[in-house]
């Protein structure tokens, strides 16, 4: 494997994670370049969740560095990596449904008011409406009228308006956990063209699905989990959908192996 | 008049035409509105039964329950928007207005001097407990009615326990203070109303309100967010706390002493406002203003059967029948919720 000359944006080292006694990850890690796109793969509980919850900050790992442009950065909670420009579409529960997409959008980076009622915590939520509609129709994403609530939106829209937030905030790194799950054929494809669109604009972008098309459609590399372990971390163009089948459930004789002894599979 | 085209460009998702709702069909979905409606009828009624009911002073009764209500409504409302509940309101109101009183008998100095140190006594236990119930869900782990049910208790053992049951002073300048100054209300009276306009507006259009109502509406989302539920909570439970010690000092003025059971089952009627104001119990949604008209509703009818002679132990049935009530009504309405 060609070693990138150029910092990783993003840099997972050496990431391991335990409950109790079961290890969810051991020894993971994962460079993200600006404008690539990774594909994190792998069976239900092989580790994906996990890792992108602590890559997002919302867990901390046992053991391992995270590196932001070869920064070590350690987030104590998920506002530090916003912070620093990383963004999370968690799975099916990223956004408050009895608020509206415009507060969804700004959760967390409220816009205050000027002067003496900002000071005293009141919302420019007008303000937030219009910036919010206007932020996701950058990143190709058209929402009706940004003061409905979500929970009156179906949920393909709802999905959109997660992911539109997440690229609309992102600065440098977005995780996409699932992003496609539970939408159609038209809508997966609008998720993969905005994932187009961010890696376009230098982001760099996790996605993680267990739609393996889509995976081998938009990723330049692929990152497969399998029982917490990294088992193979390759360009796209180095799978087919059976190999890549055969890499995560472990049934094609590919054996869980070092990342410098890795071959096609 | 041409229908309204679906200006949705959605990109992603159905683009589902809007349906514009008449007017008529607007405000029979609004909830606030139709408990203005209710509160109409029900004063229409008990104005025809007994002109007394119209009188002033029988309204400012009626507003001098309705404040003693509509903190512990506010409070409530907080609370309930989270997610969670807080079964200890009534108990540390009554238990900050007997610290109050003991404190209060102890001083010597100008009527007003003594009453503000009461009322910062008030607002001091109440946040105390708020304090306590912050730290039972946050460190030992308890969910809010455990926790809340822990200091419901304790507060009021303890009310109990400090005073032998019996009232604790005898403060005729107290209740001087309860006199009605504009109209039917007294300046206690216009306190709490102002109290109950501010924390709507912050409910409502302050960042805190929308971290109140985001941790309601999803947790998760709302640490993922960046937002720091715990120490939210914390806050929103003080809030409850302070207004029930606020609540506390109202007692206090009301009867001119610290008594224990003042505040006694007064959180079961608080959690009524509330959902006859049409909060879900579940968190994420609520409004003030229908809690507000949920206690006006409450303190109604209570006035209203008093002054039909209706003997005082049908309150609570009539109590239970408005939350059955109301509670049908959110049911029936169309659901704005989609899981």
């Amino acid at each position: 494997m060609s070693e990138s000359s150029a910092t990783p944006l993003y840099e997972a080292r050496n990431i391991s994670k335990s409950y109790g006694s079961v290890i969810a990850l051991s020894d993971v890690s994962l460079k993200i370049h600006a404008g690539e796109v990774i594909g994190l793969v792998g069976d239900n509980g092989a580790g994906k969740s996990t890792l992108v919850k602590i890559l997002s900050g919302v867990y901390q790992p046992d053991n391992g560095q995270l590196l932001v442009d070869g920064v070590d950065h350690s987030w104590k909670s998920p506002h530090d990596a916003m912070q620093a420009g990383v963004e999370t579409l968690y799975q099916d529960s990223g956004l408050a449904p009895d608020l509206s997409i415009g507060s969804n959008v700004f959760l967390g980076r409220e816009k205050l008011r000027p002067g003496i009622l900002g000071k005293l915590g009141f919302l420019d939520q007008k303000y937030m409406e219009v910036e919010a509609r206007k932020d996701l129709e950058k990143v190709g994403i058209t929402i009706p009228a940004s003061k409905r609530n979500v929970s009156q939106l179906s949920g393909g829209q709802r999905q959109a308006v997660a992911i539109g937030r997440a690229v609309a905030w992102a600065r440098k790194v977005i995780l996409l956990d699932e992003p496609t799950n539970h939408l159609g054929a038209r809508q997966s494809n609008e998720v993969l063209s905005v994932i187009k669109a961010a890696k376009e604009r230098g982001l760099g972008v996790v996605f993680i699905s267990h739609t393996l098309p889509h995976v081998l459609q938009v990723t330049d590399r692929i990152v497969v989990l399998r029982l917490g372990k990294v088992v193979k971390d390759a360009p796209t163009a180095e799978f087919n959908a059976e190999s890549l089948l055969g890499t995560i459930t472990g049934l094609n004789g590919a054996k869980v192996e070092d990342d410098d002894s890795e071959s096609v599979a | 008049m041409s229908t309204k085209v679906a200006e949705s460009k959605t990109s992603v998702g159905n683009a589902s035409p809007e349906k514009v709702p008449t007017l008529l069909s607007r405000l029979l979905g609004n909830q606030q509105f139709l408990l203005l409606i209710a509160f109409i009828v029900l004063v229409a009624f008990f104005t025809t039964r007994n002109s007394v009911f119209l009188s002033n002073g029988e309204f400012s009764n009626i507003f001098a329950d309705f404040a003693s209500l509509i903190l512990l409504g506010v409070a409530e409302t907080y609370v309930i928007a989270t997610g969670g509940i807080d079964l200890s309101v009534g108990a540390t109101s009554g238990f900050a207005g007997v610290v109050a009183a003991f404190a209060m008998r102890s001083m010597h100095g100008g009527e007003a001097l003594i009453l503000i140190v009461g009322f910062v006594v008030c607002v001091a236990i109440g946040a105390l407990v708020g304090v306590v119930n912050g730290i039972l869900m946050n460190y030992a782990g308890l969910v809010p009615f455990v926790a809340t049910l822990v200091t419901l208790g304790a507060a009021g053992g303890m009310s109990i326990v400090l005073t032998g049951g019996a009232p604790i002073g005898n403060d005729p300048s107290a209740i001087a203070t309860t006199i009605s100054i504009i109209g039917p209300f007294s300046w206690p009276v216009l306190v709490v109303i102002a109290i109950t306009i501010v924390a709507g507006l912050f409910l409502h259009t302050s960042r805190f309100g929308k971290y109140t109502f985001a941790i309601g509406s999803n947790e998760f989302a709302s640490r993922a967010a960046g937002i720091n539920v715990k120490r939210h909570l914390m806050k929103v439970y003080v809030l409850s706390g302070v207004l029930s010690g606020v609540t506390g000092m109202f007692f206090y003025l009301r009867l001119g002493s610290g008594a224990p059971t003042s505040g006694a089952g007064a959180e079961l009627s608080a959690i009524a406002a509330v959902v006859i104001g049409g909060a879900s119990l579940s968190g994420g949604s609520a409004r003030l203003s229908g809690t507000t008209l949920g206690a006006l509703i409450l303190t109604t009818v209570t006035s209203g059967l008093i002054i039909m002679n209706v003997q005082p132990n049908w309150n609570q049935v009539a109590v239970a029948i408005l939350i059955a009530i109301a509670a049908g009504f959110q049911t029936l309405r169309p659901s704005k919720r989609r899981k």
